[in-house]
Parts: C-alpha cells; structure tokens; sequence
C-alpha cells in the first residue's frame, strides 16, 4: 500500500515538472488575476488604490492556484482516455477506497508544488514578504485547502458519467466554485443570494484559511478559525468517503470500465 | 485454474452473456472467439474481476472472483484492447509505476523488466517517452505491463487489433515465447482468427451463448477439411445444380464456399465437372478457422 502510494506521488511530480506548459500557465494564470484583474478593479474602487485591492485578492489567488492546481489533477486522470493510467489502476489489487485515497494524495501534491512555486514568485516580485506568512499555519492551510479541492475534483470525477467536455466543467464547476466564493470580494459584503451561495461553497473556507494565514492589510477574514477547519476536514472527509463508495459502486465502474475499453461489450 | 459456471451478464433486458459455462485448466492457451457484439469482452471482464456477472459464478486459482477481487488481481494480469500506460512517462517509468500499483518496489522487479524487456526488444528503447513509441512497441509494453507481477493467468483482450501484419507476427512470436517460458495459462479474444490456430482450445459464442467448442483441430474436421470456392455470375443456379444441403455452402457476397467432408477427392471432383463450363474461378482449399466463425456467424445455418 505504501509503495502504492509512493508510486502514485512520484509519478504526479515527473507529470507536474514534465508538462512544461501547464505548469508555466498554473504560474502565469494567478500573476495575470493578481495584475489585471486586481490593478484594474482596484484602480476603479474610490477609496483604495489599485495596491489595497490587488492585496486583498492575494488570499484568492493562492487559492485559485490550489483549485486549479488540484482539482484539475484529480479530474484529469479518472477520465483521461489519452492516459491508460486509469486502466491500469482498475485492474490493479488495490481496493477502490485506496485507488480514490491515492489519487487525493497525488492531487494535493500537485496543487501544493504549484502553490509552493507561486509563493516562490510572490516573494521575488515582492508583492507578499517572508515575514508576513505565519509560517505553520499557512503550511497547514494551504494542505488542507489543496485535500478540499481534490476532494472536489475526486465527487465532480465520480458523479458525472463522462466528462468529455473540459469547458463545460471549467463553466460549471471550477468558475463558479472561484467566482462564488471570498477570493475576490469579502464574503460578509455579498447580496443575500451570493453571500448563501459563498458560505455553502466550501473553496471559501479554504481561502478564509488562507486569509488567516496571512498578516497583510486590508485582508481580514469572514469566519473564525475553528470554523473554517472544521467545515474543510468536514466537507473533505465526507467528499472523499462517497467518491470511495461511487467509484466501488457497479454502475460507476462499468460506465468507467465500457469508456475506457472502446465502450464494446 | 479459471472455472465458470453459468455465468450471465443482463444490461437492461438484453443478455449480453448468457449462462456461459468454461473450464480452462492451468497452462491452456484458450481462445474466446465471436463475432462483435457477442459477449466475448464481457465476457473476459467477467472472468477479470471487472464486472461482476448478473448470475453465475467464477473460480480463479480456486478463489472466488466476486467475493475476493483484490487477491484475484494479483494472480491474473489483463491487457486491455486499448493501452493502459501512461503516454507521458517513459516505458522504464511506466512498468516501475504499474509495479508500485501491485506493492512491488523498484529493487525487486528491476531483474524481470529487464529480462522482460530483453525479450521484447526494448531494451535499447526503455527511457523513451511511450507517447513516441509505435503502435507494435507500445502494444508489447502494454503485455510486459500485464505480465510484469508474475500472474498465472493473462488476459489477452484483442491483443493484435489495429496493429500492422510484420507487428502481429512479432507481438506473436513474444507471446508465444512468454506462454512456454512462463507456464502461463493465457485466455485471447480476437477477431484475427488465424492467430486463434495455436490456440489449445477455441469457444465460439454468439449472441452470448457458447455455440461451439474444441481443439481447433477438431472443429476443423467437424466443419470439413476442405473447402471448395466458387465465383461466377449464377451462384443461386449453382446451388441447384450441386443440390447443395444448406448447412453445407454459404454466400459470402458472390462468392459460394462450400465444405467438404471426407473422402474429399470424389466430392471434389464433382463439384468442378458439373459447374465447369459456367463459372469463372473455382479454387480448392484447406478450411481454416475463419471458415468455422463464417458457418457460425450466419443466423439461421449451423454446423450440423
């Protein structure tokens, strides 16, 4: 089981480090909300200036990293027909729950490299300084945030019967998950319907976390701690435990099994 | 070593497989063969752990399939009709991954996948990417795949499909050597049926039901050993002349194949003095099992 996993996770670094494109594009993706978007937007808003809010949106930014990072990782490989890695795991002795486990774990590392490497970048172009991290906990934040989304990926993966179409999922998946949520805009400010909708999104507590983690004026987050852990630990756990038990189920794997064979019986 | 016993997969209400019973003792090289659309891929699902069967019930090695899936898995290896390895990696990375998914490290399969590799002829080739690899290499790597945790049995589902002739014969010569170096029970669906022939032991099915099975060389001499091909412009009025039974010609387009059974010489014989002066081509020869699936596959004639 452990050099499963071990297996699982050295392959999801040489795929990161290997896809040279996808890897620039998850770093150039955050610079150009972060410039953009947030000198734009920000340049618009009357009482900041375009620095206050591209600070503000530095918490949402790492989260996005982490939602595209890690739950595009999880969704790809389950339905990738290109890659016969799926094939070759459902053949494999390892139960579902485990196929399903490692997969999360390969998922979180990948969102966590790209997320470790835009720090990286952050710190160069100096928008975020060392010292405004406190350290452990945006570690433990960014884990946590990175388990959620690849949990999310792993339920958007196990529930919809084929998924051949990416934009339809990055139109009703991924962009409302970042859209509705407190990357861009204090949730606490939203219209009633957006502020439900933000506080049933789970991706807001990750980024609340990340919020938290972070000691830059003009970010303060909407909910305490506790809750934002206990909410994403929750979510995660309970995503995880019906992936483990859909992906076991006949119907899931036979629709699976019939797609990745040619779809003959 | 794999046991089924009335095995039925229902989709809906139509049964894809229906009551199919086998017995495939250990070391066999067993056939699966059918038209498409006949059950054979899930049937070897089935048998694979895949899919679990609607009713019936399948031993490997004396395990039960459905009740321990996990275990079975180690002892069977399958290769899929389409590959299951991973484009991007390298053959060395992908077989070290495949091993990892069977708890298996680095150190302790490295000798087989060379030796494995060796006898592929990819040795030379074993850091390139698959994605650059052709369709015949890829297509070995995919067996070494399914071979690389020492199963006892191999599933071979459409093994040669989409390949070209010279990477057939090749994929062949490997896996024949794999069977007689390794003791390997194997099970094979294809449609090549020529490459059925060395097969110990054939089942046809049809519509998901075992219609025929044997040696190839018994349903050989049960079909007639000989076949007759005859093309012109009268097939119909040919039939009439030759007072042909209907299980013993069938059309295929315009051309009339007829069987024949031994003493071969006289029937033979027969057959071209009284259609001589009215056909084009009349050729002689031996029957194969591509003959065998024909008489099979018509709808409403079969091997009396």
């Amino acid at each position: 089981m452990l050099i499963a996993l071990k297996s699982v996770l050295d392959r999801e670094l040489k795929k990161t480090f290997r896809q040279k494109s996808r890897l620039l594009s998850a770093m150039v993706r955050p610079l150009i909300w972060l410039f953009v978007i947030g000198g734009g937007v920000g340049s618009i808003m009357p009482n900041s200036g375009p620095q206050n809010y591209q600070d503000t949106i530095i918490p949402g930014v790492l989260g996005m990293t982490l939602l595209f990072g890690s739950m595009m990782s999880a969704l790809t490989t389950v339905y990738d027909k290109e890659s016969g890695v799926m094939r070759m795991f459902i053949i494999s002795p390892m139960p579902s729950y485990a196929v399903i486990l490692s997969k999360l774990a390969s998922s979180t590392l990948a969102g966590l490299v790209q997320i470790i490497m835009l720090c990286a970048l952050l710190f160069a172009l100096q928008q975020i300084n060392i010292s405004q991290l406190n350290w452990p906990l945006f570690l433990f934040s960014i884990t946590l945030t990175a388990i959620a989304c690849s949990a999310l990926g792993l339920i958007t993966a196990v529930v919809s019967k084929s998924i051949d179409n990416f934009a339809a999922i990055m139109n009703f998946v991924i962009f409302p998950v970042f859209f509705l949520s407190g990357a861009l805009y204090p949730v606490q400010n939203l219209p009633t319907v957006l502020h439900w909708v933000a506080t049933a999104n789970p991706f807001t507590y990750g980024v609340d976390l990340i919020k938290h983690s972070l000691n830059i004026e003009y970010v303060s987050a909407d909910f305490p701690l506790y809750v934002d852990v206990l909410l994403l630990s929750t979510f995660s756990i309970l995503a995880i435990a019906f992936a483990s038990w859909k992906f076991s189920q006949e119907t899931t794997l036979s629709t699976l099994i019939n797609k990745l064979t040619g779809g003959k019986r | 070593m794999i046991q089924a016993k009335k095995i039925t997969k229902v989709y809906g209400d139509q049964h894809a497989v229906d009551q199919l019973s086998l017995d495939i003792p250990q070391g066999q090289f067993f056939g699966l063969l059918g038209p498409n659309g006949s059950g054979k891929t899930t049937s070897i699902h089935m048998l694979a752990t895949l899919i679990r069967p609607t009713s019936g019930s399948i031993t490997i090695n004396g395990l039960d399939v459905q009740s321990h899936p996990q275990q079975v898995r180690r002892d069977i290896g399958l290769v899929f009709q389409e590959s299951a390895l991973d484009r991007m990696l390298s053959i060395e990375e992908n077989l070290y991954f495949c091993a990892g998914l069977y708890g298996i490290n680095k150190d302790a399969i490295t000798a087989r996948m060379n030796a494995l590799l060796d006898l592929f002829e990819l040795q030379s080739k074993k850091r390139a990417p698959v994605g650059s690899l052709s369709g015949g290499m890829r297509r070995a790597v995919d067996i070494i795949r399914g071979v690389l945790h020492s199963p006892k049995v191999l599933f071979l589902d459409e093994p040669t499909v989409g390949l070209d002739l010279p990477s057939r014969r090749k994929i062949w010569r490997f896996i024949r050597q794999l069977i007689d170096d390794h003791k390997l029970t194997v099970v094979l669906t294809t449609h090549y049926l020529e490459e059925a022939a060395p097969c110990d032991n054939v089942a046809f099915i049809k519509l998901g039901k075992l219609v025929s099975e044997g040696s190839p060389e018994e349903l050989l001499k049960e079909l007639g050993k000989t076949i007759v091909e005859v093309d012109g412009p009268n097939v119909d009025d040919y039939i009439k002349k030759l007072n042909l039974k209907t299980e013993d010609y069938m059309l295929d387009g315009r051309t009339l194949l007829i069987r024949v059974h031994e003493p071969q010489h006289d029937q033979v014989v027969q057959i071209q003095t009284t259609l001589r002066d009215s056909v084009d081509v009349i050729s002689v020869r031996k029957s194969n099992l591509n003959d065998v699936f024909i008489w099979l596959s018509s709808k409403d004639q079969g091997i009396s």
